[in-house]
């Protein structure tokens, strides 16, 4: 059990991400608008628009029960909780027992099932295909995702995301450093996926399908919900950073210096975003049902990863 | 006991000439009376019997000089056997009280007092077989078994059942010469026909009785080669088919070589052999023959031809030494007598409600004759070995002495192994059988069936209880 | 714990009152329905007091009877595996019983009464198979359980469960065959058919593989495994929902106890590769589970396709346990075999609870067929919501038990990749990221089955005028959704027990897997999972977004919940709302060569393809043998009698002649 300030460092971890997420989210959308040529919103214009929507009515299709209603809720829930298991100012998490690899991907997973369930619930065709579709991304991002985590665990020996963290930084990466670049690379993918970019998402788009299961919402539920996904994007980039590329965090966490992890953590997070920016703009949109093609080839890096683990190198 | 021993085997002979003198309508109390008489003898025989510590006597009742021509073994064996043959024969003649009436779609006929009092000689002869001490008595009560086998197969009067009753009689017939082989070859050998005698034989002699005695097994009990006769002789009324085909005759050439096997003491394991490879044969034949069958009754001998061969088997596993084998093979007599039965008076009630007992015109018995829908199932699930019924009860003890034997006998595991498989396949069919003709919405045949008679039904439920009951009463008797 | 086996045996005479009121009582079906419903509820109850303190002492009770049979002793041995089965038995028992008092309606004036004796028939068959030791018993009752839920299977008589039934029993049958040679080997060579000598048993490694692969399939049959689970999704669907729920969530798992009983218990899992196999069969089982199921529109083929995967699941846990056995890694072994056993008790909880949630649908609707239902959740709320927290649990989602046994799953199989040789290197990771697919279809597969069946608008009369259903099912329902959220909260009580009963059946020393309300597979430097404060968090953190809303309200004006929902300015219509086969489609188009496979690799035309011929055949050899053999001998006596007959052509000095060439022919003989 942890104490009581680690799970107040938890909690304010966990509210600090909440808080940068629309920020993280307006830097995406700048980053768009420069490279479309248009000059585009502020980066704060998500902050704006939550806020807006929060003070609206929200409305509701008469069809949608009450797991339509409570899906907003669970999404950013499960955010929440995964943004207080990271690692984030230090190498261990705060609260060690839920930073787990499996735990952290099956929490996902819940948040992804009332995803899914939300736009079935709307009684929304468009909704509904948006639901398969966020399924079937799942089918094909889950083994990507936990076969390159589970070289980098057993490079380490544990599931655990703070250990993990601790002894990457300190050295493991050179117990079997391709095997580790190569999972990287492949988890890199499948946060890019995970994290609705194109060719795979685009949730910013007008037409009702690509919106997916939002399409219903509105007010207030559509404003927690764009808050939840915005979350998730930097719980994913988070954890990249956190588990897998633990550089500038603190061993422990003591004095003033969590200031310095701060920074590093502001500089990293930009720094994804920016690139997950650059990358998703310069790639074309393809059709849904070849998603696959593409989606193999961030699982081959993983076997590939995983090949390399086996034979120690 | 000698003495009620003796009333088992006479009463129903008695009662047989009784019956054939008595009037038509009389006919069939009397012999109802004579054998529940029997019935009651037996049942009598079996307490005293087993409150005399079910000791092994032998009495001997006519005798030339030292050599023994007639006698009596009382031992759990016949006492068991004896039991079933005439429990069994009081239920035929009770079942066919009702059945030989106008009443009969298939066959509307009224019994006549030949039926009966031939019905009844066959009891007694059964219990005269089954309490033999020597090979001339077997051959004797063999002997007249097929007689009367001859005069009830062709009872019906037609020409396709005559043909099938001289069939039954001569392919019987030359299977006994192996027994009058038999028995000649004991009587030079040790001047005596006492099948105890077969003990003190060397090797060489012994084989040739054995082998005698196994060819007149194999006709009695239609094993291949000389299987033909069974399931022609489906052409006789139902009772006797159950009575004659699954419950008594064909065990008599079963119970022979059980017996001999028994009082021989070691026999040399080239009759093993021999019995174990023909059972295997037989069983494969058999059962590939169920596949085109589509009346019941048919269908049903070759089931017993099968089942028959799972107890040659065991026999001939008991060859090699295997007491659990041996105890397995006769608890299957017994076992298998109830289930067959059971099933044969199926296939007789549905020709006396439905008049037709062709399987593919059978459908959702369960609906419209429930208790006939229950009795097939019970007997399907018994002959194929489910437990809660019987057969399994027997025969698992005769694959686990089949595994037991092949750690020393590694030829024998394959054969053990066809034998699973057989059983397996005849529950699939069984099954299918079931499936088909009991649950689901009634067929034309079967929503226009007729009430099946009080008698009938009372048979059926005993039998029924039965099926369950008689493996345990086996596995106590034999201990 | 006398006081134990009493209950357990109290357990067995409830399911027997049931069963003879049942028999006995057949004129006056009200009455017997509803004895035997209680005395199933009694007898599941006691049995869940009885197994319970067995469970969590890890003690064992054996004792010996003669039973009627000479050559086979009626031993009992109650040891913690046997307990954890008479526990989930019981459990699931006791909850389809409540629920059979008023499901059975639907069958009232159908020969209802049989529902309850096959049903108590059913249960007690299955308590008895797991407690005694001995072989021939094992056989008798294993053949009686599959007797028994046989009927409940063609229970509805029509063409299709009567033809399910036929297979699910052929099948059940052949692997009980494979079970008794496996047993009947043993026999041979320990010369007794009790359990116990079996164990001391030391046998060449080829013959235990024989023995052990004889068992693998034969209870592998039983429990469904690909390629042996054509029958399930048959079979299961065909039964009355509360019995499916009982072979669906009970029955299967006789398959898995089998596999382990003899793979660890008797043979003692000796060589690694068997623990490699059964990993191999789990892994592909769950996989290709899940896939079927999730193409499937009939709710109850679904859930019984469902069940494949979850039996690969529980035999993927099982798996690394016998690796772990084999290699002497006992750590392993115990983390493995407790994955397995938690998910086997998981399993029959959420998989029983869904069964009789879809009982209830069907008990209002009438259809199982997805595509007639929706917008069930508004008219059966209890019913929608404890169906909800199944699929939550099915799908192993936190912070149900689904999701607790299949960590623990996981963490096996890491150990397993972690340390060990290296197949043991390459099957740990490949298992889990199986494993991992098989969740994330698993999530697809009931998003499908509760958003069409429940959510949206209803697509047909029946689904429109459905109500909650009687509260005994409601009943039933809440009590294994209870059961559902305390298996999962609650890991840290119930893993330690099931680590208990592993480390009793490996004879490994007792391992720790929890401190406090943290949970652990045996190093807790691997991994760490606290449940309750995972469900605590959860909750808080679902708090945020509405303090959230309720902090920012500002002037909002009141939810608004009305209308339809946006179908690009046409009017809503009912064909446009989530069909069954869209929600799957694309997955069924990724992964569309496995459905292929299943198709072309389908024995059912080949084989009745063989027994036609086979019929056709046999028709023909049948009267061979009288044409060639029979008749040719009749023949030839009757040419033979022909030929002799000129010897008597009545001519009296011939006959002389005859007589004289005889005496002089004697005459020679005695010189």
């Amino acid at each position: 059990m942890p104490n009581l300030g680690m799970l107040l460092l938890a909690i304010a971890q966990a509210l600090l991400l909440l808080a940068l997420a629309p920020l993280m989210t307006g830097v995406s959308r700048m980053i768009r608008a420069r490279m479309h040529s248009r000059r585009g919103p502020g980066v704060l214009q998500d902050y704006r628009d939550i806020a807006k929507l929060l003070r609206r009515q929200d409305v509701a299709p008469a069809a949608s029960g009450f797991v339509f209603r409570a899906t907003p809720s669970v999404n950013l829930g499960c955010m929440l909780l995964l943004a207080m298991a990271l690692p984030i100012f230090t190498h261990l998490s705060p609260v060690g027992v839920l930073a787990d690899l499996i735990t952290f991907a099956y929490v996902l997973g819940l948040a992804r099932f009332f995803f899914s369930l939300c736009g079935v619930d709307s009684g929304s065709s468009f909704a509904g295909i948006g639901a398969a579709r966020e399924l079937t991304m799942g089918a094909l991002v889950e083994p990507t995702m936990i076969l390159s985590l589970v070289v980098v665990a057993l490079v380490v020996g544990s599931t655990n995301l703070g250990t993990i963290a601790s002894a990457l930084a300190g050295g493991s990466y050179f117990v079997s450093p391709v095997a580790l670049v190569t999972a990287m690379f492949a988890f890199a993918f499948a946060v890019f996926i995970e994290m609705g970019k194109l060719p795979f998402d685009m949730a910013e788009a007008e037409q009702e399908l690509q919106e997916g299961p939002l399409t219903e919402y509105s007010g207030p539920s559509l404003g927690i919900f764009k808050l939840g996904l915005a979350l998730k994007k930097v719980v994913l980039a988070q954890f990249l950073l956190g588990v897998l590329l633990p550089f500038g965090n603190l061993g422990t966490l003591a004095g003033a210096a969590w200031i310095v992890s701060l920074v590093a953590l502001l500089v990293k997070l930009l720094l994804v975003f920016v690139l997950a920016g650059l990358v998703e703009n310069s790639m074309a949109r393809g059709r849904f049902v070849l998603t696959s093609r593409v989606t193999w080839v961030g699982f081959a890096f993983a076997v590939l990863a995983f090949v390399f683990y086996l034979t120690g190198f | 006991m000698d003495n009620i021993a003796l009333a088992t085997i006479l009463l129903p002979v008695l009662g047989a000439a009784l019956t054939a003198v008595s009037p038509q309508r009389a006919a069939k109390w009397v012999a109802l009376v004579f054998a529940a008489l029997a019935a009651l003898s037996v049942i009598c025989l079996a307490v005293d019997f087993s409150d005399a510590g079910r000791v092994p006597t032998h009495y001997t009742l006519l005798s030339l000089g030292t050599a023994e021509v007639i006698g009596l073994t009382l031992d759990s064996i016949s006492v068991l056997v004896a039991i079933a043959v005439v429990v069994l024969g009081l239920l035929m003649v009770a079942y066919s009280t009702d059945y030989l009436t106008l009443g009969n779609r298939e066959h509307p006929h009224e019994g006549r007092p030949r039926y009966y009092a031939f019905l009844l000689l066959f009891i007694g002869a059964m219990a005269g077989l089954v309490f033999s001490s020597t090979l001339l008595g077997q051959l004797v009560f063999f002997e007249i078994t097929g007689a009367c086998s001859w005069a009830l197969i062709g009872y019906y009067e037609k020409p396709r059942a005559l043909g099938s009753a001289a069939k039954a009689l001569i392919i019987t017939h030359i299977a006994a010469i192996g027994l009058y082989f038999a028995a000649a070859l004991l009587f030079v050998k040790t001047g005596t026909f006492s099948i105890s005698a077969l003990a003190g034989l060397d090797d060489a002699t012994k084989t040739l009785i054995f082998f005698g005695v196994l060819f007149a097994a194999w006709g009695k009990s239609a094993q291949l080669p000389l299987h033909a006769w069974l399931p022609d002789a489906m052409e006789a009324p139902t009772p006797i088919s159950a009575y004659l085909h699954a419950a008594s005759m064909v065990k008599v050439g079963a119970f022979i070589f059980a017996r001999a096997i028994h009082e021989a003491g070691a026999v040399p394991h080239v009759v093993g052999w021999v019995g174990v490879v023909m059972a295997t044969i037989t069983m494969v034949y058999s059962f590939l023959l169920y596949l085109p069958q589509k009346d019941m009754k048919r269908l049903l001998a070759y089931s017993t031809i099968s089942q028959l061969s799972l107890i040659f088997m065991a026999l001939s596993l008991a060859i090699f030494g295997s007491q659990l084998a041996f105890k397995g093979a006769i608890a299957h007599i017994f076992n298998h007598a109830f289930a067959k039965s059971l099933f044969f008076l199926v296939a007789g009630a549905l020709s006396y409600t439905c008049g037709t007992r062709m399987l593919p015109s059978l459908r959702g018995l369960l609906r419209n004759v429930p208790l006939l829908g229950v009795s097939f199932c019970v007997a399907a699930l018994a002959i194929t070995g489910v437990p809660p019924f019987s057969g399994f009860f027997s025969k698992f003890p005769i694959f686990a002495a089949g595994f037991q034997l092949s750690a020393e006998h590694i030829l024998l595991l394959p054969l053990v192994v066809i034998a699973l498989i057989e059983s397996v396949g005849s529950f699939a069919w069984f099954l299918r059988w079931f499936g088909d003709t009991s649950p689901g919405t009634p067929s034309q045949a079967v929503a226009d069936a007729a009430p099946v008679p009080p008698m009938m039904q009372t048979v059926l439920v005993v039998l029924i209880i039965m099926c369950v009951a008689s493996s345990f009463i086996a596995a106590n008797w034999l201990g | 714990m006398s006081v134990a086996l009493n209950l357990l045996i109290i357990s067995l005479a409830c399911y027997a009152v049931g069963t003879a009121v049942s028999l006995l009582l057949t004129g006056a079906e009200a009455v017997a329905t509803r004895v035997a419903a209680v005395a199933g509820v009694l007898g599941g109850a006691a049995g869940v007091a009885g197994s319970a303190p067995i469970l969590l002492s890890g003690s064992t009770i054996r004792f010996v009877l003669d039973g009627p049979f000479s050559f086979a002793q009626f031993a009992v041995r109650i040891d913690p595996l046997a307990a954890l089965m008479v526990f989930v038995i019981s459990l699931v028992g006791c909850a389809s019983s409540l629920y059979s008092l008023s499901y059975v309606r639907e069958y009232a004036g159908r020969g209802a009464w049989a529902i309850g004796f096959f049903m108590n028939v059913f249960i007690a068959s299955m308590v008895m198979l797991v407690t005694v030791d001995n072989a021939f018993y094992f056989i008798v009752f294993f053949e009686m359980m599959s007797l028994a839920s046989y009927f409940l299977v063609i229970f509805d008589q029509d063409k299709e469960s009567v033809s399910a039934g036929f297979l699910y029993f052929l099948i059940a049958h052949a692997g009980s065959v494979l079970i008794m040679a496996a047993f009947l080997i043993l026999y041979a060579h320990s010369g007794s058919l009790d359990f116990e000598s079996f164990r001391q048993l030391k046998l060449s490694p080829v013959l235990a593989s024989l023995v052990f692969l004889l068992a693998f399939f034969g209870f592998g049959a039983k429990a469904g495994i690909v390629p042996l689970h054509g029958w399930l999704p048959r079979a299961h669907p065909a039964a009355p929902s509360h019995a499916s729920a009982m072979m669906s969530g009970v029955m299967v798992k006789i398959g898995v106890f089998g596999i382990v009983k003899v793979g660890v218990d008797l043979l003692g899992a000796s060589q690694a590769w068997w623990g490699i196999l059964v990993l191999a069969f789990g892994a592909v089982s769950a996989v290709l589970g899940v896939l079927y199921a999730l193409a499937e529109s009939d709710l109850k083929r679904l859930l019984a396709y469902c069940t494949v995967e979850n039996v690969g699941i529980i035999l993927m846990g099982v798996g690394v346990g016998m690796i772990g056995v084999a290699t002497g890694n006992m750590a392993l072994a115990v983390i493995g075999l407790l994955a397995g056993f938690y998910h086997l008790l998981n399993h029959a909880v959420f998989k029983g609870l869904l069964f009789l949630g879809v009982g209830a649908v069907l008990y209002r609707t009438h259809t199982r067929d997805m595509a007639k239902l929706g917008g069930l959740a508004k008219r059966m709320p209890w019913t929608a919501g404890t169906f909800l927290i199944g699929s939550i649990a099915i799908c192993a989602l936190p912070p149900f038990n689904g999701f607790v046994s299949e960590w623990f799953t996981y963490q096996g199989l890491f150990s397993l990749g972690h340390g060990g040789d290296f197949a043991a290197r390459i099957a740990g990771p490949v298992g889990m990221v199986m494993l991992a697919l098989t969740g994330a279809l698993a999530t697809v597969c009931f998003v499908k089955a509760w958003g069409v069946t429940f959510s949206g608008l209803p697509r047909s009369e029946h689904a429109d005028e459905a109500t909650e259903v009687p509260r005994p099912m409601v009943a039933a329902l809440v009590m294994l959704a209870a059961c559902a959220v305390l298996l999962g909260v609650g890991a840290s009580v119930v893993a330690p027990a099931m680590a208990g009963v592993a480390s009793a059946l490996t004879h490994a020393p007792l391992t720790a897997v929890a401190s406090g309300t943290v949970v652990f597979p045996a190093n807790s430097g691997q991994a760490v999972l606290s449940m309750p404060l995972l469900t605590l968090i959860l909750i808080g953190t679902l708090c945020v977004p509405l303090l959230l809303v309720a902090a920012l309200k500002g002037a909002r004006l009141a939810r608004r919940h009305a209308g339809d929902a946006w179908a690009c300015g046409y009017v809503q219509e009912e064909v446009m709302t989530v069909s069954p086969s869209g929600l799957a489609q694309p997955i069924q188009h990724l992964f569309s060569p496995l459905y292929r496979l299943r198709d072309v690799l389908s024995p059912a035309r080949a084989s009745r393809r063989a027994i036609d011929w086979m019929v056709d055949a046999t028709t023909r050899m049948e009267p061979v043998w009288d044409n060639t053999v029979v008749l040719r001998c009749a023949h030839a006596v009757q040419w033979t009698g022909r030929q002799i007959q000129w010897l008597q052509h009545g001519d009296f000095r011939v006959y002389c002649l005859y007589v004289v060439a005889t005496l002089a022919v004697l005459l020679l003989v005695a010189i």
